[in-house]
Formats: structure tokens, C-alpha cells, sequence
């Protein structure tokens, strides 16, 4: 059993750090991921883009010593001190660096969690696996092919499944699938919501006079009719007194918005405003580029 | 209750019932020497405003909000019929609970206390990506951090693109960013969503 499992790990773990070393040593995004990875608490930040490129060039050469015929127990052994030496990055950096970025397989940033450790358990186990490899991955393949790849595919998986910064490829995507089926967020179905009316309040002609006398934020609002009544408290002539606000509630119209002070005790209105019917809607109240979905 | 109707009744007839009054009628004096007889008291560059406060609801009573601020300040914050109170919606004083958070505006008085205009409970403005999506709850990444996001129904709106906020929640994407004006559960990384801001 073990003698085809072995020769393949090298295999799968030089792939694994080749696409690791891909991402240090090529990609135009590895400054800014050295930058955000413990790297730069650890050595420095200037020294920061040196070291993760050394780590990429060990990684690099490692991988081609491990897929370059023969196979040698020196190379597992070299494979498990590199994942070991992963795993003590990964807590140094979850200890002295929690809010640091893995740095790991991708430039996007990805926290690390139990996930990172999980995965370089894997990649260790997988070198002491490779450990008893006296053929090459070469010769493994070409004598089982479909179990050997069958067993490639699914460690393939396993680690795809331990990366965070893949899931946007493939966890997201499944996500939405399910909420597509499933539809778990309300499709509206209920009343205008109280921000599309302050928002058409904000809008109004009648707003842009008298909102430099309010002192409070919405107090209460209820509904009479076509009207959405919304209540602030203002201050006019020294005096303390409730806006009322009068808003369409089921049409855009904010030349319509109409308001009264009212000093509650008493009931005596101070002051009431309302726009002429014949009041041009500026530009700006227009939503831009496409109008506004009507809300149901 | 029924002082709540005839109140609400009344006030709704002064504005709306006043449709006999021609055109751009104003009662009253929107001068600015008038409706700015009260000035501002103004503030230092570099001093804390002594208007704003901010902290844990420690204490109530009648009329009375003893907030620790995040700096071990204790406040004394007065809520009169003129405070607006927000948690989640705009709502009354009575919502208020010991351990919420809350944000208040208002004017120091010589005694001490702030007599507040606006109370903000438990108030949140979180930009976040959408993690995962379940039965009217969001799961929010929050730079790394998981916040479990609860849809409200009937209270929570969404606006996509800056266009007017609609109840309908449907168009939010797994994966998508967007930024959530919600009010926190204390002590819990949940937070119920007054208003999420979305692409779509």
C-alpha cells in the first residue's frame, strides 16, 4: 500500500510550493503581501520583501530537488523541517502579529487561523509519508495511474479546502448557489422603509429651509394615509418646538414634503411651510444615473 | 395610549390639514436673527466637545441616563420630551437598557449633566463583506472577524447604488462588501441591521 502512496508525495508537496514560490518570487503583489504578513513584524519592514523572497527561493528550489528524479529520504526530511519551520511562523505570527496576513499561497489578505495550521499539518504529514519513497513519483504513476491520481486529486482537495484564500473560487461561488435556491433574505413585502422617506425628506425644497433648525434626530413617525408624519424637535426664536413633517409615503414627490412647528404644550403653530405646487424639482433630487426602483 | 392617537391625531392635522393655505405660505419668521437667537456655544480647537458623550449605559432613572465613557468618564445625561432616542428605530426612552452603548448630543448644563438632543443606542456603522448568507441573518467578515448580522423584517432597508433604501434584501451577494448601519447586541458580535449599503 505505502510502497505507491510514497512516491507520489513528492509530487503533490512540489507542486504545492512551486505555486507557493510562484507567488513570492513573481507576482507583482509580493511586496504588498510581505508588507502585510508577520514577515515585517519579525525582521523589520524594510527587510520584510527580502526575506519572503528567500523563503520563495527555498521554497522553489526544495520543490525541483523534490520533483527532479531520484527520490531521497534527505528531500521528505528537508520538506518536513520546511512545513515544521511553517507551523512555528504561523504561531509566532498568530501570537505577536494576530491582525497579519498568511502571506501563504496568495496576496489576498487572509488572516490566519486554524485553517493555516491544519493545512501544514497536512503538508508535514505528507513529507513523512514521502520518508519511505524508494521510486520515483514518475514510476509510481505510470504503474497505477488511476488510483495514483485519484489519491493526488483528493490530497489536491484536502488542501484547497485548508486555504482560506482560495474560498472566493470556490466556497463563495457555493454560497450564493444555496442562496439562490434557498432565498433566505425577505424580498421586501412590507411598507416603504423608513429611510426611503427621511431620504426623500432630505430631498425636499422645504428640508433645505428649515433643517438648520432642528436640534434632534427623528423623534417618532407614524402613517396617516398617503402622508408619512415624521417628528423632530426644533429650535425657532429661542423657543423649543416639534417639527411635523408631512412626506408622500408611497410616491417621490419631495416638492410635496410640508412642515409645521408646533409648541406642544400649547398646540399654537409657529410656523408652517409648504413648497408652490409649481416648485421645479432641482437636479439634485433626481436620483442619478437610472430612477429609483419604486419601492413596493 | 389614547393621549398617544389624539396627540399624533393633531399634529398630523396641523400639517397635512393645512392644504387651504395657498402656494409658499409661511407663518411665522424663518429670519436668521430668528431662528438663531439661541448661538452656538463654540468650541476650542483641540478641547473635547463638552456637548457630545459617548459610553455604557450604567444606571437609569427617572429621566436620567449614568453613562461610563470609553475614557472612565461619568456622565449624566438627561433625556427630556424633545431627545430623540434611536436603537435600531427611533423609539422612546423606556428601550433603553443598562449595558447598552450609546452616542449622545446635546447641551452641558451648568449642574453637570447634558441635557441631550439626540440619544444613538447601540449604534454601528461596519464595513464588512458578506461571509455567508442564512435565514435573515448576514455573516459578516469584518477584517477577519466574523459579525453575525440579524435582518430585521420590517425594519431593515437596504440601499443599492445610492438609490432609495427598499425593503428588499434579495439583490445582497455572498462575497460582496458593504457596509452595515446596524444597532449591537451588548457584549455579543451580533448586530441587528437598521440599513446595509450595497452594489448591486
Amino acid at each position: 500500500m505505502i510502497s505507491w502512496i510514497a512516491p507520489l508525495q513528492p509530487l503533490l508537496l512540489g507542486l504545492v510550493l512551486l505555486w507557493s514560490a510562484r507567488l513570492k518570487l513573481l507576482s507583482p503583489l509580493a511586496a504588498a503581501a510581505a508588507g502585510r504578513s508577520a514577515l515585517a513584524r519579525l525582521v523589520g519592514d524594510t527587510r520584510a520583501l527580502p526575506a519572503y523572497r528567500l523563503v520563495g527561493a527555498v521554497e522553489a528550489a526544495l520543490a525541483l530537488v523534490l520533483l527532479a528524479p531520484p527520490a531521497l529520504p534527505a528531500e521528505a526530511l528537508a520538506a518536513a523541517a520546511l512545513s515544521l519551520g511553517f507551523t512555528g511562523y504561523l504561531a509566532y505570527a498568530r501570537i505577536a502579529a494576530p491582525e497579519s496576513s498568511c502571506g501563504c499561497l496568495s496576496a489576498t489578505r487572509t488572516p490566519i487561523r486554524g485553517r493555516a495550521f491544519a493545512r501544514t499539518a497536512a503538508l508535514l504529514a505528507a513529507s513523512l509519508l514521502a520518508l519511505p519513497a524508494t521510486a520515483g513519483w514518475a514510476e509510481a504513476l505510470s504503474a497505477r495511474p488511476l488510483p495514483a491520481v485519484a489519491l493526488l486529486l483528493a490530497e489536491a482537495l484536502l488542501l484547497v479546502a485548508l486555504s482560506p484564500e482560495l474560498d472566493r473560487h470556490w466556497l463563495d461561488p457555493l454560497r450564493q448557489l444555496k442562496v439562490r435556491l434557498t432565498r433566505p433574505l425577505p424580498a421586501g413585502g412590507f411598507d416603504v422603509p423608513l429611510a426611503s422617506t427621511v431620504e426623500q425628506l432630505h430631498r425636499s425644497p422645504v428640508w433645505r429651509e428649515t433643517a438648520t433648525l432642528l436640534t434632534s434626530d427623528l423623534r417618532e413617525h407614524w402613517d396617516d394615509d398617503d402622508w408619512r408624519i415624521l417628528v423632530f424637535t426644533a429650535r425657532h426664536a429661542g423657543q423649543e418646538a416639534s417639527a411635523v413633517y408631512a412626506v408622500p409615503r408611497l410616491r417621490f414627490q419631495p416638492a410635496a414634503v410640508r412642515v409645521v412647528l408646533v409648541d406642544e404644550p400649547t398646540g399654537q403653530i409657529l410656523l408652517s411651510l409648504q413648497s408652490p405646487p409649481d416648485t421645479p424639482t432641482p437636479d439634485w433630487t433626481r436620483p442619478t444615473p437610472a430612477p429609483a426602483p419604486a419601492p413596493a | 395610549m389614547t393621549e398617544t392617537v389624539d396627540r399624533r391625531r393633531l399634529l398630523t392635522s396641523a400639517v397635512v390639514g393645512s392644504a387651504a393655505l395657498a402656494g409658499a405660505t409661511a407663518l411665522g419668521s424663518l429670519a436668521p436673527e430668528a431662528a438663531f437667537a439661541a448661538d452656538a456655544q463654540p468650541v476650542e480647537p483641540g478641547a473635547p466637545d463638552p456637548n457630545f458623550a459617548e459610553g455604557r449605559v450604567t444606571g437609569i432613572s427617572a429621566g436620567m441616563l449614568f453613562v461610563t465613557g470609553s475614557d472612565m468618564a461619568l456622565w449624566r445625561i438627561r433625556i427630556t420630551g424633545g431627545t430623540s432616542v434611536w436603537k435600531l428605530r427611533p423609539t422612546t426612552f423606556d428601550q433603553v437598557a443598562v449595558g447598552d452603548g450609546l452616542y449622545a448630543r446635546g447641551l452641558r448644563l451648568p449642574d453637570g449633566t447634558l441635557a441631550a438632543d439626540s440619544v444613538w443606542v447601540n449604534i454601528v456603522n461596519v464595513h464588512a463583506h458578506i461571509a455567508a448568507i442564512g435565514r435573515n441573518v448576514l455573516h459578516l467578515d469584518h477584517k477577519g472577524k466574523r459579525i453575525v448580522g440579524h435582518v430585521v423584517p420590517g425594519t431593515s432597508a437596504a440601499r443599492y447604488n445610492d438609490t432609495p433604501a427598499v425593503a428588499d434584501m434579495s439583490l445582497l451577494r455572498v462575497g460582496k462588501h458593504v457596509q452595515v448601519i446596524g444597532a449591537w447586541v451588548p457584549d455579543t458580535n451580533e448586530v441587528e441591521i437598521a440599513t446595509v449599503y450595497a452594489a448591486a
